[in-house]
Formats: C-alpha cells, structure tokens, sequence
C-alpha cells in the first residue's frame, strides 16, 4: 500500500515496510488494536494484544495503543521524521432527515456486504442473530449477498425455557428462511473462557467482559462447524453505540454496566469514542482463527449525521429500523425492546450477567484478573484505560518488528 | 479564571457529583482521584464533560494520561495552561 488512504472505514490495523520505511494504521473507530513498546535495544516491537507483549518480557507499563485514526509513517532512517497522518473518525455533515439518512445507511450496508461477498467469494457466512434488531437487519441484507447463509443464537443453559433471545432467533430464522445452529451453553463453560476473555478481549469492565464471554462460545462452536470453506462472521455490533441506546441493568437489587449521566448527543460522543477499547468481537472471534465483520462500522458517517432528536426518543431506533429495512423484517422484530446479548430476556433472567453476579465474579474480581494476568498492578489500570479510551502515543521511532 | 478557581470548581463538582463526604479527612485538592476511588471509570466521563462545559476546553489524550490528570490540582494546572 504505496498510497495514503484520504478516508478509511471498516476495521484496520497493520505494520507494513513501504519502500524504506514503516507504515502503521489503525482506523478511525479504533475497532482493530494495535499496541507497541519500546524494546531493550531501542526499537519498536508492535502487538495486537499486550498479553503477547507481557509474554516476551516486557513491562505492561511501557505498552501504549497506536492512536485510533492514524497512519504513521516511520523511518528507517532514525535522523528522518516520523510523520503521521490523522484520519477523521467521520465526514463531519448537517444533520440531515432519517428518511434520508435511513436510505444512505441501507445503501452502505448494501454496497459493503456485496463487496465482501466478492471478495471472500465461496467462504461460509455465518450471521450473528441475537434476536435483537440490529443483528436481525444484518442477516435479512447479507441472505441477499451471501448465499449460504447460515444463524447462529447464543443461549446459555437454564433451568427451564429459553432465553426471550433464542425464541426470537428460531422466529426470525424460520421467517427469514435461514438454517440456525443453535449454540447452548453450561455455566462452566462459559466460564471456563474468563481468563482468555480478559486477555484477547483487552479489557476488565464488566459490561464488555460478559458480552465477550457470549462471543466466546459463539465462536468456540463455529469454530468446530465442519467445513472445508473458510468462515467470516458477521455481526450487528456498533449501531448500540452509534445510538447510543444502551442503559444500565439491574439483577438482584444491584445496578450494573451504569452509563455516564450525559446528554444522549454527548453519551453517543463518549459510546463511540470507547470503541476504541471494544475488543469483545474482533478480539474473541480471532482467537479462534475466525475473522469478524461488523457492517455497521462502514455506516458510521451516515448514522452519526441522524438528527439529534432521535436520539434518546424511546422509539427512535424503531423509526430508523422501519426506515433502514423496511419489509424485509417481520413487523414484530421492530416492537421488541432492546435485550443486551448477555442477558438474553427482559425478565428476571439475566443470563451472564447472573451467571458472573451469582459466582462472585463482580468488577472487582475482574480488574484484579486482568491486572494479574498482565503482571502489573491494579492502579496502573486506570493509566492504560480512560474514559473509554486506551492510552495511546505515536510509536516515533524506528520499528523493531511485529510481536 | 486563575488555576485556583479552577481547581475550585472542579473540587466542589467532585464532592457533589460522586458523593464525597464532608468529613472524608483523605480528599482534597492533592488526593489521587482513581487510586484512592474517588472518580470511576464512569465518572471520568461526566469529569471530562464538566470540563468542557465549564471552561470550554477538551482534555486532549496527553493530557488524560499524564499524571497530573489525576488529581484535582493536577487538572487545574492542565486546563489553565489549556486555556492562557
């Protein structure tokens, strides 16, 4: 790649020799990691997790992300500069109606999932389908470009019943003529994964540990799907934050994933801006050699061009759904209230999030975790993650090598 | 609006916003507001949007990592040097 990028969408991050140089990217949304340190003999050593960073010796301390939207260009040559390039997070543009918006969105997603079709022509496609509205309308468009389609519902063992998400799964499955695998979980199962969770996950903070434990034995069972085809995975990931619809749950008297008190304009701000520590996909699923594709991220500057008054309107993202994927969802995917992944029913269940509530694996249990897994100390946590942001300095100097 | 000013508004949003006790001898405007669990992670947030409220300043990435960013006379350093 000879050529700067003027925008970038998606997800990237590389370590890549140009000509007599080193060019190192990572996209606006920060959704691919990329950390590096400083090594004993001055150069540079680069690694998608800090874990691997830690294993070869070097101290969690000196490990900073590479900024979330920038491509650095450094020299060999050590008297040259190092010169780096911001790229926007979005095409800053007025607000503009939802009828419009809704239309550029359904576009995006149209163009995306035709062109990765193209280009993983023959792969296995595998959709995501919590039940929920975003993964829902990422399966009804990506059945029109990705034949042999295949969805897959997360549940987690239960007394009695399932999960108000596996019901709408095998609904929306039959009405959208996919196959489903249905993925049934034990508790230790799940939770045998924690420790590889904090790790690839690259974070402790409960709301995103549990969603990855989800992702975890999705992409365990995938992975074990017998098939000579290479796998990709799609997900309706991003549109929670891009709307910030999210809210704080409550189990057994307590409040957990509680969200800053802000405006839904400044919320949507900060939901987006901690992408850049969101690793409970691309993260968890490559741990299994399974490549992930979030097809909202290529949407972004449409969704963050909505008009504000959407935002935080209780119905709001029904309206933008209708207008998104009109009739090629069933009428009932768009009436249902949102259902967070790792909680899976809006009654008293409360699927992992109880699960980790009820064997004492609270926040504290998690920071303490991650900080021992990485040797280092549970206040130097707070310097590698701040409001949502991963603690990141432009590597300035000649690289070393990838870890 | 001098440093002290500053580190005034800032000490009083603390107090109020995460419920520091007013007998609580440990805070004050030297107090380490992660370590000693005064502001969480969450907390840090609605700090960072005080901020730009109230002085129209945006505490950029440097500036969220450095040590100063850490206590309440820390950040008043920061956001008057941010905005002379």
């Amino acid at each position: 790649m000879a050529e700067l990028p003027a925008s970038l969408r998606g997800s990237a991050a590389s370590v890549a020799p140009v000509g007599p140089n080193w060019r190192i990217i990572r996209d606006p949304l920060g959704v691919n990691k990329l950390f590096w340190t400083r090594g004993d003999d001055g150069g540079i050593v680069f690694a998608a997790r800090p874990k691997v960073l830690v294993e070869q010796g070097h101290p969690f301390e000196g490990i900073s992300a590479v900024p979330r939207g920038s491509i650095t260009t450094l020299p060999a040559d050590s008297a040259d500069e190092t010169a780096v390039q911001t790229i926007p997070l979005w095409q800053r543009s007025a607000a503009r109606s939802l009828e419009i918006v809704a239309a550029e969105i359904r576009s995006t997603l149209n163009r995306y999932l035709a062109a990765l079709a193209s280009a993983r022509d023959g792969a296995q496609f595998l959709v995501c389908l919590s039940g929920g509205l975003d993964s829902s309308g990422i399966a009804a468009l990506a059945r029109e470009h990705c034949s042999g389609l295949v969805a897959v519902s997360f549940d987690l063992e239960r007394r009695r019943g399932e999960s108000d998400d596996r019901v709408e799964a095998k609904r929306l499955a039959h009405d959208l003529n996919l196959p489903l695998v249905c993925v049934t979980s034990s508790p230790d199962s799940v939770l045998e994964k924690l420790d590889m969770v904090l790790t690839e996950g690259i974070d402790w903070r409960d709301f995103n540990v549990h969603a990855a434990l989800v992702n975890a034995s999705l992409a365990e069972a995938i992975a074990a799907i017998p098939t000579e085809d290479a796998k990709v995975v799609l997900t309706g990931d991003l549109a929670n934050e891009f709307l910030a619809d999210y809210g704080p749950e409550h189990y057994a008297g307590s409040a957990y994933y509680d969200l800053p008190r802000l405006s839904p304009g400044a919320l949507r701000t900060v939901l987006v801006r901690g992408l850049d520590t969101s690793n409970r996909e691309v993260g968890i699923f490559g741990a299994w050699g399974l490549p992930v594709v979030q097809p909202y991220a290529a949407a972004v500057d449409s969704y963050l061009a909505l008009p504000a008054d959407l935002l935080g309107s209780g119905d709001g993202k029904r309206r933008l759904g209708e207008a998104v994927f009109g009739g090629l969802l069933p009428r009932y995917a768009y009436d249902r209230p949102k259902i967070r992944a790792q909680v899976g029913s809006a009654g008293e269940d409360k699927g992992i999030l109880a699960l980790c509530v009820e064997r004492g694996i609270h926040a504290d249990y998690l920071r303490s975790r991650f900080a021992s897994l990485h040797g280092t100390s549970l206040a130097s946590l707070d310097r590698f993650i701040r409001a949502g942001m991963y603690r990141a300095v432009v590597p300035a100097s000649r690289a070393g090598g990838a870890a | 609006m001098s440093s002290i000013d500053v580190e005034g508004a800032i000490e009083e949003f603390v107090r109020r916003e995460f419920a520091v006790s007013p007998t609580d001898e440990g805070f004050g405007r030297h107090a380490h507001l992660f370590d000693e669990g005064y502001v969480d992670s969450v907390g840090v947030i609605e700090l960072l949007e005080f901020i730009k409220h109230e002085f129209g300043v945006e505490i950029p990435d440097e500036d969220l990592f450095s040590p100063d960013f850490s206590t309440v006379a820390g950040i008043g350093a920061i956001i008057a040097r941010l905005t002379a």
